[in-house]
């Protein structure tokens, strides 16, 4: 038996183990159906040779679904950038102010010769389940560094030295795949600032599910949940754009070293597909103007 | 504010040429690390870790408090930084850099989310006493691969401490001093060990245990924390230039390997340790015989 | 962390006295010149916008600034509380009615049970830190007014032992382009216009138990249409006023303000009585950033355009004095005057004023 997810030669092969039949449909997201996926937990197929792949989640998602995904970008009049993107039930709001002169300019470890970037998360007090004022725990400071130093590199931040460039994100509602959210968030209101980078960053949340006690034998969920990341080990993956190259890896949960490739596999497909979603997004607002 | 020395231009293309031809600045092999040492303090629970230039000094100390009512059957464990403006220039008391916000949550994620240490048997009278358990990390010396050497001095501490014994009678539980009883050690699930991983070249030549100098080259790190039964408790790449998937698996099992190595190296440090503490052994002690 | 400068206005004594005069003028010309001095910015507003929240509103400035308040509602144990006993004791003492009754007392309406700590205002503003004080100030504005009416508080009262703990978190989602106060407030008046909180099933003292069919859940303002409308409560709303020269101007922007001679903020509520205009529930004067801006330097005190450049700073005072009025930016000095205020608060609460202008429009989304 085969883990689902492979990657060999650099090359990313998703294999569904006991159908080699994929359907079309089902390796695309809900999102291009209408509406969100059911939540009424379907009859479960207890046929036990295809249970383990068939397994529909709690939410009835597939292993490979993505949930539905709604992206704005220009929400923001006042900002020079901005964007909303939902998925599922995780919300943020993320606006870009700059490049613009800084604060502090030269300071504070930035180099001259390039533009630095600062990150804010806000996490809104009606954001989680119960109302809770979180500001500037070690989790969002670590949060804020990752974008701060996966955006660095990504961005042409070259063109504008001596200048910052902030992204100011806020949380609305909390569902999982939070930093998978405002990576994707970031990217789209970059991209509506109009600051150049190389490619998009999009990620996405993979996880190992135990059906079994057999660490050969797990199958990889996509694009978690709350109650999932709370019950599996995952780790959130961003690529860059169309490659399967891996920028951002941020693994907190303790798993099996076999488990890392079947997840990552499914996570670099995940982010492959969340690509085109955003792409989608902005040629739809870039008609707009042709 | 003060701030990092910038690596100058010459050495930075010094460094990043020497790399290319397969050589690094001080003549290791790509995936070896500084030579280690592990010194042990006079009372238990003292590491001290050097690793190349840098020095790590982890001291783990112990009290009894109230347990929180959220947790009641489980001790209390707190992983605290400090760099010590002794260490660099670029540290100071009471800011946090960005550096010191990651390395206290590395630790933090590597060594206490993955549960290396039982907190449930620290625990003395469910949700009236536990032993509050803390380690200090002091970073007296930084040339590069703080998380690594952090990581090896905070479980080797944690590995040589004893925690004093106690008898708990119905409601009142007595601490009995290290010389009415022997100290007991701590119950350690498993060892987790961080293994930074710096790359150049677009993500085509990976570095283990980069020292100050290269980490201001590399282009981004890539930080695996394992213990040796190859289970892997973090990963984290924070940015920086995109590598191809493969590698990361790849690095996966170099870290295994550099971690198998440094456990068994911490736990012959450990024995050498004990049998120096129990010099003569047991007919020594047991001997009337005394040096008079 | 968004840049400084948004909070200070970059323009030259030169604009600023343009400005000035023009707005000055009877009647004034605005920045925005299709708007009269009681005009406000056209807005886009919405609410339910976060279906986690018992109530939320969104509102959009047509110059871009931002609001997005959430209501959320959640069950505290209540403390033992003193005041209940002294309350009664007090009665008693004044030779009121006896409610020694316990069961009396708890038939009773909730009268004087809430409590100032059962509703907590957050304010979130980019480029600001929660105790800066900007934010601190915006909350503690909104939380007086909100307070001040004392019905809020009590609605939120279960039983002896359990309360509703009111959160609202307001978030200005922009940079803070003008004193986003009444932009603030007015957004919050939505919010808990149309929060609701799930219907009671428990009686009395038992630990509650709530419907949970939200179809079922109260609005935690009651709406006056069911019982004739005569003694409904609604959340305050504040507007800002500024006066300049002659003039009061409503909703100043941030430019505006950059030449205000006072600017006041006054909050309203509707009042219980429907033949009375709103009434006011709090006021504060408000420090214009006008008093910061630099004062232009006149010909006759430049040297390099033949003037005189005066002596010391006090011969610099008295010649600007006597130059107040001939159109050289001189930043307002002073505070307001008693007849100001009573102006400006006429203005907003009389019958047909812009507190009541602003109340209906509000209404009239949530109606819509």
């Amino acid at each position: 038996m085969t883990t689902a997810g492979k990657i060999v030669n650099n090359e990313i092969h998703l294999q569904s183990i006991h159908h080699q039949q994929t359907q079309p449909h089902q390796l695309h997201p809900p999102e291009h159906s209408d509406g969100e996926p059911e939540t009424k937990k379907q009859e479960m197929p207890l046929d036990t040779s295809t249970y383990s792949l068939a397994l529909l989640r709690l939410d009835g998602r597939r292993w490979n679904e993505l949930r539905r995904i709604h992206a704005q970008i220009n929400t923001q009049a006042a900002a020079d950038g901005s964007s909303y993107l939902e998925m599922g039930n995780t919300k943020v709001l993320c606006t870009v102010t700059g490049p613009a002169e800084g604060r502090q300019a030269g300071q504070r470890g930035a180099k001259d010769n390039e533009a630095k970037v600062e990150v804010e998360i806000g996490f809104a007090g009606f954001s989680g389940l119960e109302r809770r004022k979180r500001k500037s725990d070690k989790r969002t400071l670590e949060m804020q560094h990752t974008l701060s130093t996966a955006y660095s590199s990504l961005l042409l931040t070259h063109l504008y030295p001596h200048s910052t460039i902030t992204l100011t994100l806020h949380i609305l509602s909390q569902d999982g795949s939070m930093l998978a959210a405002c990576i994707n968030a970031s990217t789209l209101a970059l991209i509506d600032a109009g600051i150049p980078m190389s490619d998009y960053l999009v990620a996405c949340t993979a996880a190992s599910s135990a059906t079994t006690s057999d660490s050969d034998n797990s199958d990889p969920l996509l694009d978690l949940n709350n109650l999932e990341e709370q019950e599996l080990p995952f780790l959130t993956v961003g690529t860059l754009g169309r490659s399967d190259k891996v920028s951002v890896l941020i693994c907190e949960s303790r798993v099996r070293m076999e488990r890392m490739e079947s997840m990552l596999a499914v996570g670099i497909d995940g982010c492959k597909r969340m690509r085109e979603i955003l792409d989608g997004v902005v040629k739809e607002y870039g008609k707009r103007f042709s | 504010m003060p701030r990092e020395v910038e690596i100058s231009i010459i050495e930075r293309e010094f460094i990043q040429n020497a790399l290319q031809e397969g050589i690094r600045r001080d003549g290791r092999e790509f995936d070896a690390f500084r030579p280690l040492e592990l010194n042990f303090g006079d009372e238990y629970g003292v590491a001290d870790v050097q690793l190349g230039k840098t020095r790590v000094i982890v001291r783990i100390s112990v009290d009894v408090v109230a347990p929180p009512p959220e947790r009641k059957f489980d001790g209390v464990f707190q992983i605290v930084t400090e760099f010590s403006p002794m260490a660099s220039p670029a540290f100071e008391v009471g800011r946090p850099t960005d550096a010191e916000v990651i390395l206290s949550r590395v630790l933090e994620k590597a060594i206490r989310r993955s549960n290396a240490l039982d907190t449930e048997s620290l625990c003395i009278i469910a949700g009236l006493k536990c032993f509050a358990l803390r380690a200090d990390v002091h970073i007296v010396d930084h040339d590069g691969g703080l998380i690594d050497a952090s990581c090896i001095a905070v479980m080797a501490a944690l590995q040589h401490f004893r925690r004093p014994d106690v008898i708990v009678e119905g409601e009142k539980a007595t601490v009995l001093s290290t010389r009415e009883r022997d100290p007991i050690p701590l119950s350690i699930l498993h060892q987790p060990l961080s293994v930074t991983f710096s790359y150049y070249e677009e993500g085509n030549l990976f570095l283990v245990d980069a020292d100050l100098a290269e980490e201001q080259v590399r282009q981004g790190e890539i930080i695996i924390t394992m213990n040796r039964h190859g289970e892997i408790c973090q990963v984290n790449k924070y940015g920086g230039a995109p590598v191809e998937p493969l590698d990361l698996l790849n690095l996966n099992n170099v870290a295994l390997q550099k971690v198998k190595d440094i456990s068994k190296f911490i736990q012959q440090k450990l024995d050498e340790d004990a049998k120096k503490r129990d010099a003569g052994g047991l007919m020594a002690e047991l001997s009337a015989e005394n040096a008079r | 962390m968004a840049p400084s400068q948004a909070a200070q206005v970059n323009l030259s004594p030169a604009e600023l006295s343009f400005l000035r005069s023009s707005l000055s003028q009877t009647p004034p010309i605005r920045l925005d010149n299709t708007k009269g001095p009681r005009d406000f910015r056209s807005m886009v507003a919405e609410y339910d916008v976060l279906p986690s929240t018992n109530g939320s509103a969104r509102i959009a400035l047509d110059d871009g600034t931002e609001a997005l308040v959430g209501v959320k509602a959640e069950v505290e144990k209540s403390l033992w509380r003193p005041n209940v006993e002294g309350r009664r004791a007090l009665s008693i003492a004044a030779g009121d009615v006896d409610m020694t009754d316990d069961d009396k007392l708890e038939s009773h309406d909730n009268k004087g049970k809430g409590q100032n700590s059962w509703i907590e205002i957050s304010v979130e503003i980019p480029g600001y830190r929660d105790d800066d004080a900007l934010p601190v100030f915006l909350a503690s504005m909104l939380t007086e007014s909100l307070l001040s009416s004392g019905e809020l508080k009590d609605r939120l009262y279960i039983n002896n032992r359990f309360h509703w703990k009111l959160g609202i978190d307001i978030l200005l989602l922009s940079p803070p382009l003008s004193y986003p106060l009444a932009l603030l407030s007015m957004t919050t008046h939505l919010a808990l216009l149309t929060a609701h909180l799930p219907a009671l099933k428990s009686e009395k003292d038992e630990d509650p138990l709530f419907d949970d069919d939200w179809d079922a859940a109260v609005p935690l303002y009651p709406k006056s249409d069911s019982s004739g409308g005569a003694n409904v409560d609604k959340p305050p709303v504040i507007v800002l006023a500024m006066a300049v020269g002659p003039n009061i101007i409503f909703d100043p922007c941030k430019e505006e303000l950059a030449v205000a001679d006072a600017v006041l903020a006054i909050a309203c509520a509707p009042s219980n009585a429907s033949s009375t205009g709103p009434r006011i529930v709090s006021i504060r004067t408000i420090d214009p950033p006008s008093h910061l801006t630099p004062p232009a330097v006149p010909n006759a005190m430049n040297s390099a355009t033949g003037g005189v450049a005066p002596a010391s700073t006090a011969e610099a005072l008295t010649q600007r004095e006597l130059l107040s009025a001939s159109g050289v930016w001189t930043p307002p000095r002073g505070g307001m005057k008693r007849d100001l205020i009573k102006r400006v608060s006429s203005m907003v609460v009389d019958k047909g004023g812009v507190a009541e202008e602003v109340i209906a429009a509000l209404q009239a989304i949530e109606v819509g």
